[in-house]
């Protein structure tokens, strides 16, 4: 069954390697929109404005509350659309053809950033009030206070959580071969069809996946570690 | 009474909804004054404290730090509100707040805790605000600490190091809201003999305290406060001595 999975032309192992770097590519880009919008919506929970506080309620409860799946497909023909829709204003009718990555990242982003957003909103509020009226105490402005304290012990109450939301992010990823794009699931299903070795290739993009899921839990160590410096260095 | 006031305060009150905790306090605090303020629990002395930094703004009267008053306007719902923001934040870092549970930053190491105020506030580079960091430390006793983090601290030294960090910012006076009740009753000493010390010095403080002794020994003036009123005011020893109040000598009487 080995040679199914060899490198080169005779088997699938350079496109499962492909499929793979394009995997972890998307869940980090996806990652990082997703944790821009976290913060943003948990800022906005946070905020006194009743304006931005509904409009990120909302936007949490309604991703939230739609499948994944379904998630991935509004925002590919929903950006399609609109994007040919604003072409047509400019007189320009060419059919435009949505980009998969983008519309992926997109889609695993906001996500990531609804669900994010209540790790995030909880971390803030479990930083000490104490130390962040000290921080006030000493003439330091809001701004300061934010990003010298408060920002940087929010990491610490945040990380576990955002560590599962990864996990799910990275599987979620296979979602996108739905549009697709050529990730990791999708060559295994190729390379499984081609061959007629379904088995060999779904079990091979199983222990693919879990290898980076236990790689990124040696990650997150890593960085809950780092944010737990001098509170509670062996937990 | 020729010098300018460090601190004066007339006729403040402060209201949390419908509940008013102060009820028109007034205080006068001369350049190395020590002002020991008591009372039970809930009379009002950390909203007195938080409303003399700002923490709280107050419901109306007047605050003066070093003759320079704080405007505050009112605003469209009633309540006072600093003309000038930036007058608040010049106000607190001219006076440096020591709280009971230390609130020391967690994520910074002792050293780091004392220049973070220095360096972003007071706008100083960090070569100097280590090195003055480093004789305050080892004015409160504790610099063979600087690298530990607060949490490696016993109670006692991290209060040590919240009164160095208070002091980095050369205040004009330093607040005290109950510095030692915190603390093991092994502890309390250590700490009570810094403030002795910053109090020889000549350095205006205010301290809320339970402390009797303390107040009584280094105090030019003591307030009891009750019910948000000044219930005895005095120097310690007509205070302690000869109380006019009925309720202070209740207070005094009864231990706490
Ligand atoms: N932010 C706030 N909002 C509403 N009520 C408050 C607030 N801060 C204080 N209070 C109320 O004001 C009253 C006085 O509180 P304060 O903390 O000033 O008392 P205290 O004299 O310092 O008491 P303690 O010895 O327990 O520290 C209390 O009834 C308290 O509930
Ligand atoms: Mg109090």
């Amino acid at each position: 069954m080995f040679e199914y999975l060899s490198y080169g032309d005779s088997g699938f192992g350079d496109e499962l390697l492909a499929g793979s770097l394009l995997t972890i590519e998307l869940a980090l880009v996806s990652l990082v929109v997703g944790i821009f919008l976290g913060l943003l919506t948990a800022a906005a929970k946070l905020s006194k404005n009743r304006f931005y506080k509904a409009i990120a309620h909302l936007y949490t409860e309604v991703v939230r509350g739609i499948p994944e799946m379904l998630v991935v497909l509004v925002v590919f023909f929903g950006t399609s659309v609109l994007i040919q829709t604003i072409a047509e204003w400019f007189d320009y009718s060419d059919y435009i053809e949505v980009n998969a990555f983008v519309a992926g990242v997109f889609a695993l982003g906001m996500v990531f950033g609804a669900f994010s957003s209540e790790v995030f909103r909880g971390a803030f509020l479990a930083v000490p009030k104490g130390q962040l009226e000290a921080a006030t105490a000493c003439g330091m402005s809001h701004w300061q206070v934010f990003h010298r304290i408060r920002l940087p012990q929010m990491w610490r109450f945040a990380i576990p959580g955002l560590g599962n939301l990864w996990m799910v992010l990275l599987k979620d990823t296979s979602l996108i071969s739905i549009i697709a794009l050529d990730e990791l699931l999708r060559w295994s299903k190729v390379a499984a069809e081609t061959t007629k070795q379904p088995f060999t290739f779904y079990i091979a993009a199983a222990c693919i996946y879990l290898v980076l899921t236990i790689f990124s839990d040696v990650i997150r160590n890593y960085f809950e570690t780092k944010a737990n410096r001098g509170i509670a260095p062996h937990a | 009474m020729s010098s300018t006031a460090a601190i004066s305060i007339t006729d403040l009150h402060k209201t949390f909804g419908s509940n008013e905790v102060l009820k028109g306090v007034s205080l006068l605090a001369h350049p190395g004054d020590v002002v020991s303020i008591l009372g039970s629990s809930g009379s009002g002395k950390s909203t007195l404290l938080r409303c003399i930094n700002l923490l709280e703004i107050p419901t109306s009267g007047n605050i003066s730090i070093n003759g320079e008053p704080l405007k505050l306007e009112k605003n469209r719902y009633g309540d006072l509100q600093p003309v000038e923001p930036k007058q608040i934040t010049k106000i607190r870092s001219k006076l440096s707040m020591v709280f009971q549970s230390f609130n020391l930053w967690s994520h910074m190491t002792i050293i780091e805790n004392i220049i973070e105020a220095p360096i972003h506030v007071l706008k100083k580079n960090k070569a100097q605000a280590i090195e003055e960091a480093m004789k305050l430390l080892n004015k409160v006793g504790i610099a063979e600490k600087a690298h530990c983090y607060p949490g490696e601290l016993s109670g006692g030294q991290q209060q040590r190091v919240a009164i160095a960090r208070a002091l980095a910012m050369e205040p004009d006076a330093l607040l005290f809201d109950e510095p030692t009740s915190a603390l093991d009753p092994e502890l309390v000493n250590e700490v009570l003999q810094v403030m002795r010390q910053l109090a020889n010095e000549g350095r205006t403080m205010i301290v809320v305290t339970h402390e009797m002794g303390f107040a009584r020994e280094v105090s030019d003036q003591v307030i009891f406060l009750h019910e948000g009123k000044i219930e005895e005011q005095g120097t310690p020893d007509k205070v302690f001595d000869n109380p006019d109040s009925e309720r202070f000598k209740q207070f005094l009487s009864s231990g706490l």
